[in-house]
């Protein structure tokens, strides 16, 4: 058993790092060029910045054997430049972060992954889609229409399942970085039960969605409205709706973070997340515990910013379908019991070639999709100075 | 069955790294693709019914579209949009009778001022010469199946029918 698992944190030398990066080197700089052809200055150095940052960050992986805290920074730093590129964009095309009525009517309102699951229902019965946006580009902020952010959204799930949440979400890591400021949580005994939280929403929403005809998450709960565009306040209504979304993002993304040291709207509200937790029982890689080795000190269970890991679970030497790979309790286990794992495989036989395996796949996803958002982002804040 | 499965698994985070290296190339371009020929379209609350009919008046046209009802329980009412366009080539004020459903008499009159900055806020109002049709006064932009805003170079009135 575990012939060639690494104990935890052991480190590789430096050249052995270097060539294991090399393709996720070559895989950046590639995609780089592909988005960056005709940059001006700032986007330029904002790309050159980008590719080393997830370069860098890809190469510590291989150096110390640990995932969650290099991919962390990149995670908080796609979580915090989002909101600055997406604000900046919105303000060019429409001086507003209110979306007004004219730019739904003629379907420029961007879409982002979040009520994917609310309209399938909808567009099952009627084949309408009940999104103010657009399926093709349309100009605008339309970007490049739900179509593509349809296509990219089921490519990275394709490859990584719930990993998305770890990898892509734009929106998880500005609460991971809240998360990660206090030293120890204040908050620590959380009922197990606020984990069916985002199925419950999840459900509600799906349901709603279809009975209004709306996407009823954008329209009254989403917390990240309050850092992207929201709801023009036209009337009583949209004040109501803008002080929810205010509330929400205040308590769930930023106060309860930083007393539970989890992510807490992850955890207990994304109804995205819920839905998403569907698709790791498609993916190949997944987190398990290896039972032999595991003594059990819990401080796997300790560790997950999302609960995916309750006494039952460890017992039975899985995670549960909510774990989003963010490897957390694998660099927390002293023991080497939690292991990155391929489906059908033994565990903890080769478990750095399942992380390997995962890790190009994901970070591949990670610059296609989140480079480009972290590049943008830097690149409003450089043409400040340049 | 431990070795076949193990083989298995393997076989597929390999297939997951060859559709991970085609995402950008070949994967994602070819969902949305897919996803853009399912044949939807957006709900018609936002977009509007599809055209029937166009009316030529001096100078500009008024684009005549479908019904659109609610769907479930969707809190709008059942509507129709007309689109004065081209905007630029629209006089200050506007006093047209139009007929909606095509029988010949005029259904509602409708006058608004178009102002020069397309910015400007508009309003209008809507005198029902059919009761099918409910009148509006100095209405901005209150709902989606009552209103008067500008997008790109027309200027859309939805009036709402009686249900």
């Amino acid at each position: 058993m575990a012939s060639d698992s690494l104990p935890a944190r052991q480190s590789r030398s430096v050249v052995r790092s270097f060539l294991l990066t090399l393709p996720i080197a070559v895989w950046a700089l590639l995609m780089a060029s592909a988005a960056y052809g005709h940059a001006n200055r700032a986007q330029w150095i904002a790309s050159v910045v980008t590719v080393l940052f997830m370069i860098t960050l890809f190469f510590m992986m291989m150096r110390t054997s640990s995932t969650y805290r290099w991919r962390r920074w990149f995670f908080v730093a796609l979580g915090l430049l989002f909101p600055v590129g997406f604000i900046h964009q919105v303000m060019v095309f429409r001086g507003t972060m209110g979306i007004p009525i004219e730019e739904m009517i003629a379907g420029r309102t961007p879409f982002c992954f979040l009520p994917i699951p609310l309209l399938i229902l909808p567009a099952a019965f009627t084949k309408a889609l009940v999104f103010p946006g657009s399926i093709l580009p349309n100009g605008g902020m339309s970007g490049g229409g739900m179509a593509a952010m349809a296509g990219i959204w089921l490519a990275i799930t394709l490859v990584v399942g719930k990993g998305w949440c770890s990898y892509a979400c734009f929106f998880g890591g500005i609460e991971e970085g809240m998360a990660s400021l206090p030293a120890k949580a204040k908050i620590r005994k959380i009922d197990s039960r606020w984990r069916y939280g985002p199925w419950a929403v999840l459900l509600a929403m799906v349901l709603l969605s279809l009975a209004l005809f709306e996407p009823a998450y954008c329209m009254w709960l989403c917390p990240f409205k309050a850092v992207s565009e929201y709801v023009a306040a036209r009337n009583t209504i949209g004040l109501i709706q803008n002080g929810i979304f205010i509330v929400l993002f205040g308590g769930l993304v930023i106060v309860l973070p930083l007393l539970t040291k989890k992510r807490t709207q992850c955890a207990f509200f994304c109804p995205f997340g819920a839905f998403q937790s569907i698709f790791n029982k498609t993916s190949v890689f997944e987190i398990k515990i290896d039972k032999s080795r595991c003594t059990p000190c819990v401080l796997c269970q300790k560790s997950c910013p999302t609960m995916a890991l309750t006494d039952e679970s460890i017992q039975q030497g899985g995670t549960l379908m909510s774990c989003m790979k963010c490897g957390a309790c694998v660099d927390a286990c002293p023991k080497g019991a939690a292991v990155w794992h391929i489906r059908g495989t033994d565990v903890a036989v080769k478990p750095e070639r399942a992380r390997l395996m995962f890790l190009y796949a994901a970070w591949a996803m990670s610059i296609m999709f989140a480079g480009g958002i972290i590049a943008e982002g830097l690149a409003t804040i450089l043409h400040v100075f340049i | 069955m431990a070795k076949l499965k193990s083989k298995l698994g393997y076989t597929g985070a390999a297939f997951t790294l060859v559709i991970a290296a085609l995402a950008p190339f070949l994967v994602y371009p070819q969902l949305s693709k897919g996803f853009a020929h399912l044949g939807l379209h957006i709900d018609e609350i936002y977009a509007g019914g599809p055209k029937v009919r166009t009316i030529q008046a001096a100078g500009y046209t008024i684009d005549i579209r479908d019904q659109v009802n609610p769907h479930m329980f969707q809190t709008e009412k059942p509507f129709v949009q007309l689109d004065w366009k081209p905007a630029r080539s629209l006089p200050a004020h506007i006093s047209d009778a139009v007929d909606i459903d095509g029988d010949g008499k005029p259904d509602v009159k409708v006058s608004f001022d178009v102002p020069h900055d397309p910015k400007t806020p508009l309003r209008v109002n809507v005198d029902s010469l059919n009761p099918r049709y409910e009148s509006m006064q100095d209405v901005g932009k209150k709902k989606f199946s009552a209103l008067i805003v500008r997008v790109d170079d027309a200027i859309l009135v939805r009036i709402p029918v009686k249900q």
